[in-house]
């Protein structure tokens, strides 16, 4: 039955994917934007145009081009999506695929650990706002929210960078780090494993560069937890509220179950819309960690592919979609199972 | 009077009584708007062993004042004044794990929706566990193998299965089963228990509630019955009690209620009883037998494909039956037994897989559909849900306009007033012309349709429980407007409802149903008076009719099925008779052998060859 549903929903994926691309790839080519003049610029030669023109295969009719992307009736001779490969970016020339592998462990990682923790942080606290409306952790979650959402956050970034580096230096407190990158440039980083700093030092026994590059991901990570937590804790609040007045609830407590066993009736409860809502987020920031991975010069992939916009780079930008799209359907299909494993109700 | 039964009550020495309400209010804050108090200086006393009845309408607090008994509230109310002494000791003043200790084990609760009261998300097992683990100290393995047997002591077969399910695996009846025994197994001093029947069936809710009769006399335990049903508190209560706006109005034992009530609500509500009950036996017997029939439907039956499977629902199977003008031909079964099939193939709106509907001589599968849109004048309908079947946006005037446009040719000042005609037929002010559906009560909303059913002067009209989404006042209600109606119209009725009180009042012949079959079919006295066969016995027997002469409590034989309805797939359908296995009146021949509807000497039709070969004894009801 699981795989069943499993194997659906990949299709299903499949086909989103192809859509998507496809999309990308005409929405791209219909733009009033020369890539060609872009990459020689304003004043070159009819030739030198032409030759760049034919080197980037963009003389072809589109849906040759498409076939080339593809890899499908290749006129160019060269592999395409088909053929495992996303092709070369006309910018740097060097494998999209790798270049995107390089770029999209930074930002998972920064966003896996800021959603972790601030899941970890909303539960609790959501469930105690909920479970004593108008308590101090209530107030404390009003003021938070209300302040978190006051500003964007590439000013929640800025300031904690002001405040936590520049202030605390200032002072000659213990500071963070400044915000340039993942790691101290003296340091060199370890090969890389899973692409996640973290993990691939400690693998690899670098205890120095876990200790720094924990240190450099300490206010991104921050600045993200800070904002984000807000919705998933007022969400968890309103699924208490909710739960604690349902009849399973007063049907315990009537029974005379103990206290302990009533919150993790209500806790199992309030759990899966807040893990849906925590993967919808993630989803979100896979692209829109942008502000934060610039404040701090972190490179992720969100960075990548603004470049590659702006540089008109069309093989990244058709891979970066599809790679982006490719993860949030994995983690939406990932959070369906567990949400039909925690909930008997979800057939599949 | 009603006051001073109180004060004598609790000024009587609190260690006689189990209970002792005081001054009990309960707030719950709302955020725009005056706080709401749902229970307001509420006394209630209750004596070991003593089954109390809690009535009254709807909103009027009856659960926020049972849930309060066990100290509980659902949030965001709060208990703001009184005392509630369980065996002399305020509960409201003992700290909370004394309090929680008590809770399922000397204060039991059942409450209204079963389902809704397990957990979704865990399973059965250890949810019945953990209930037995906060009272017991007994381990993990002890307290799931004490869940399984007691799903097996409630009768729940393959209760090692069962055990695994989640609450919404099982049935309504299942879950309140389950539910019932946990807070019995204790066998707690007080049992509350807040309309633990709604939705169930009447032989389900008879075997529900003698169980929790005969457990509860037998541990004299005393029991707080909260309720709308005037049948429930009839049959099972030594005392009735009736709140109003959150406080107690009336308080006096069963027969002294039922003779002389004091309160306006509960006069009223006995009232209208009795005026439907009188009017009806007025109106009743004015059949013509001999005119031809305006409906017949001959050897009709209905199976519904199940998608991805072999088998089919069996939904109605040969149902034969004729009106004539001007009758009212109940149609009663439990949930299931295909009542509303019935009433949908009728009016044309599924396909019957067999058979032949005759509506004044005309097979109605052989007129065209253009031609039929024109006969849908003559055949109506009025659903359970007034609120589904009216356009929410359409005001009264232009829901009845509509049928007037489709099937008359009147002109507009005609129209007009055809629709005040109509207004002032089915009793609704002329104010309501231009109300939409939400803007009015669920009675004046279901007048609403009747009016419609009637604006193009039908000479049918299928009733498909018009009145069990209503409380008992309006039911009454609408009960004497349909009679008055078919008394000065002469429209036929064709009335499906599962509760047996209301076609007793309305009906002339009755057609009983189970698990798709009609099982017997006579007239109005023999059916209710003398049932015969087995299934209709039961149902009967089950009903609880609002009438303290014959408590079913003090019959030495209570008539009443083993188990459940089974669904009605090919599977699970027995081979001969579909009652055999819940009969009590079953031979083995019966298990093999196909029943046919047979006519008896004294006109009516039973479907039991022991009935019919005479082999039954033909003793008047026990009710
Ligand atoms: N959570 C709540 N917030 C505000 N008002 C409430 C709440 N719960 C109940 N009430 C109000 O309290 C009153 C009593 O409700 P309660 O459910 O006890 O009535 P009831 O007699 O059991 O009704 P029913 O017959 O529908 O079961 C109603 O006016 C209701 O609107
Ligand atoms: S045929 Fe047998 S099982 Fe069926 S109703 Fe009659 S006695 Fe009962
Ligand atoms: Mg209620």
């Amino acid at each position: 039955m699981v795989w069943r549903f499993i194997a659906k929903r990949v299709a299903i994926a499949l086909l989103q994917l192809i859509g998507i691309s496809l999309v990308v790839f005409f929405l791209i080519r219909g733009l009033d934007a020369d890539p060609v003049a872009r990459i020689v610029g304003l004043n070159a030669t009819e030739e030198a145009v032409k030759q760049a023109t034919e080197s980037l295969g963009l003389h072809e009719h589109q849906l040759q081009q498409l076939g080339n992307y593809l890899g499908i009736f290749s006129s160019s001779g060269k592999p395409g999506i088909v053929q495992g490969t996303l092709g070369e970016s006309w910018v740097t020339g060097s494998s999209i695929l790798e270049e995107v592998t390089r770029f999209l462990p930074i930002t998972l990682e920064l966003i896996t650990y800021a959603l972790i923790i601030a899941f970890l942080l909303a539960m609790p606290l959501g469930m105690s706002s909920g479970t004593r409306p108008g308590g101090a952790a209530d107030r404390f979650t009003f003021v938070w929210g209300l302040f978190a959402g006051s500003q964007p956050e590439f000013w929640w970034g800025l300031m904690f960078v002001f405040v936590f580096f520049f202030v605390f230096q200032q002072a000659g407190w213990p500071s963070a780090p400044a915000p340039l990158g993942r790691l101290n440039p003296f340091l060199t980083a370890p090969e890389s494993i899973t692409g996640f700093i973290m993990i691939d030092s400690l693998l690899r026994g670098r205890f120095d560069v876990w200790i720094d590059a924990g240190k450099h991901l300490m206010l991104p990570v921050f600045t993200l937890v800070f904002v984000v937590s807000g919705p998933i804790v007022k969400m968890v609040r309103q699924n208490m509220l909710r739960v604690l007045r349902s009849d399973y609830i007063l049907y315990a407590r009537s029974a005379g179950l103990p206290r302990q066993k009533v919150a993790r009736y209500a806790l199992r409860a309030a759990l899966a819309p807040a893990m849906t809502l925590t993967a919808i987020i993630y989803g979100f920031l896979l692209g829109g960690a942008v502000p934060v991975e610039l404040i701090y010069s972190l490179g992720g992939i969100g960075e990548y592919s603004i470049r590659s916009i702006l540089n008109l780079d069309f093989p990244a930008i058709q891979g970066t979609v599809l790679v982006i799209a490719m993860v949030s359907l994995v983690i939406y299909l990932a959070i369906d199972i567990l949400h039909a494993f925690l909930d008997p109700r979800i057939a599949f | 009077m009603v006051a001073e039964t109180n004060e004598s009550m609790v000024a009587g020495s609190s260690s006689e009584n189990i209970l002792e309400v005081r001054d009990l209010s309960v707030r719950f804050p709302i955020v725009e708007g005056p706080d709401v108090f749902a229970v307001r200086d509420f006394n209630l006393a209750v004596k070991p062993g003593e089954f109390v009845g809690l009535m009254g309408e709807p909103g009027c607090g009856k659960s926020t004042a049972a849930m309060s008994f066990l100290g509980l509230v659902r949030p965001p109310g709060v208990i703001e004044t009184g005392q509630i002494n369980f065996a002399g000791d305020d509960i409201l003043k003992m700290d909370e794990e004394t309090v929680r200790q008590m809770r399922g084990r000397d204060i039991g609760m059942i409450v209204q929706n079963p389902r809704y009261s397990l957990h979704p998300m865990m399973r059965v097992g250890d949810q019945i566990a953990n209930v037995y683990r906060a009272h017991n100290d007994v381990g993990k393995r002890e307290a799931w193998e004490h869940a399984v047997s007691m799903l097996r002591m409630v009768g729940i077969n393959d209760p090692e299965r069962r055990v695994k399910a989640y609450a919404h695996e099982l049935s309504s009846g299942m879950a309140q089963r389950v539910l019932i025994a946990i807070a019995l197994s204790s066998q707690p001093k007080l049992l509350i228990a807040d309309e633990p029947t709604s939705g169930l069936d009447v032989t389900i809710q008879a075997q529900f509630l003698d169980q929790m009769w005969d457990s509860c006399r037998q541990a004299s335990s005393a029991v707080v019955l909260v309720t709308q049903d005037l049948g429930i508190v009839a049959n099972y209560c030594d005392r009735v009690v009736i709140m109003h706006e959150g406080t107690i109005v009336e308080d006096a034992d069963v027969y002294t209620f039922f003779e002389s009530p004091q309160h306006e609500y509960s006069r009223r509500i006995l009232q209208l009883q009795r005026e439907a009950q009188e009017a009806g036996d007025a109106v009743l017997g004015k059949i013509d037998r001999t005119a031809p029939p305006i409906l017949e439907v001959k050897d009709m039956s209905k199976l519904f494909p199940i998608r991805g499977s072999e088998s089919k629902v069996h939904a109605v199977e040969h149902a034969d039956f004729e009106l004539r003008p001007g009758e009212c031909l109940g149609l009663v079964g439990e949930s299931g037994s295909g009542k509303t099939t019935i009433g949908r193939c009728v009016l044309r709106l599924v396909e019957p897989t067999q058979g032949e509907i005759v509506f004044q001589e005309r097979n109605i599968a052989e007129i065209r559909p253009n031609e039929f849109r024109k006969f849908r004048g003559d055949l109506q309908i009025v659903f359970q849900d007034p609120l589904d079947s009216l356009n929410p946006r359409w005001t009264v005037h232009q829901v009845l306009s509509e049928p007037l446009k489709l099937h008359t040719n009147l002109s507009p000042e005609e129209k007009e007033q055809r629709i005040s005609e109509l207004l002032n037929l089915v009793g609704l002010e002329p104010s309501m012309r231009f109300a939409l559906p939400r803007e009015m009560s669920a009675g004046r909303q279901q007048r609403a349709s009747i009016a419609r059913a009637i604006a193009s002067n039908p000479d049918f009209i299928v009733l498909d429980e018009p009145t069990s989404a209503l409380t008992p006042e309006t039911t009454a209600e609408i009960i004497q407007l349909l009679m008055d109606l078919s008394a000065k119209l002469g429209i036929a009725y064709l009335f499906i409802s599962h509760d047996l009180t209301t076609v007793k009042y309305i009906c002339h012949r009755v057609v009983v149903l189970y698990l798709g079959q009609i099982v017997e079919v006579g007239t109005k006295d023999q059916v209710f008076n003398q049932p015969r066969h087995p299934y209709s016995r039961a149902l009967l027997s089950s009903h609880l009719f609002p009438d303290t002469a014959n408590r079913r409590v003090d019959r030495e034989v209570r008539e009443t099925l083993e188990g459940e309805i089974p669904s009605p797939i090919t599977e699970n359908l027995p081979k001969g008779c579909y009652l055999y296995g819940r009969c009590p009146s079953q031979v083995d021949k019966c298990r093999d052998l196909p029943q046919e509807l047979t006519k008896l000497d004294d006109g009516r039709s039973v479907r039991c060859w022991r009935v019919a070969e005479g082999d039954l004894p033909d003793e008047p009801a026990a009710h």
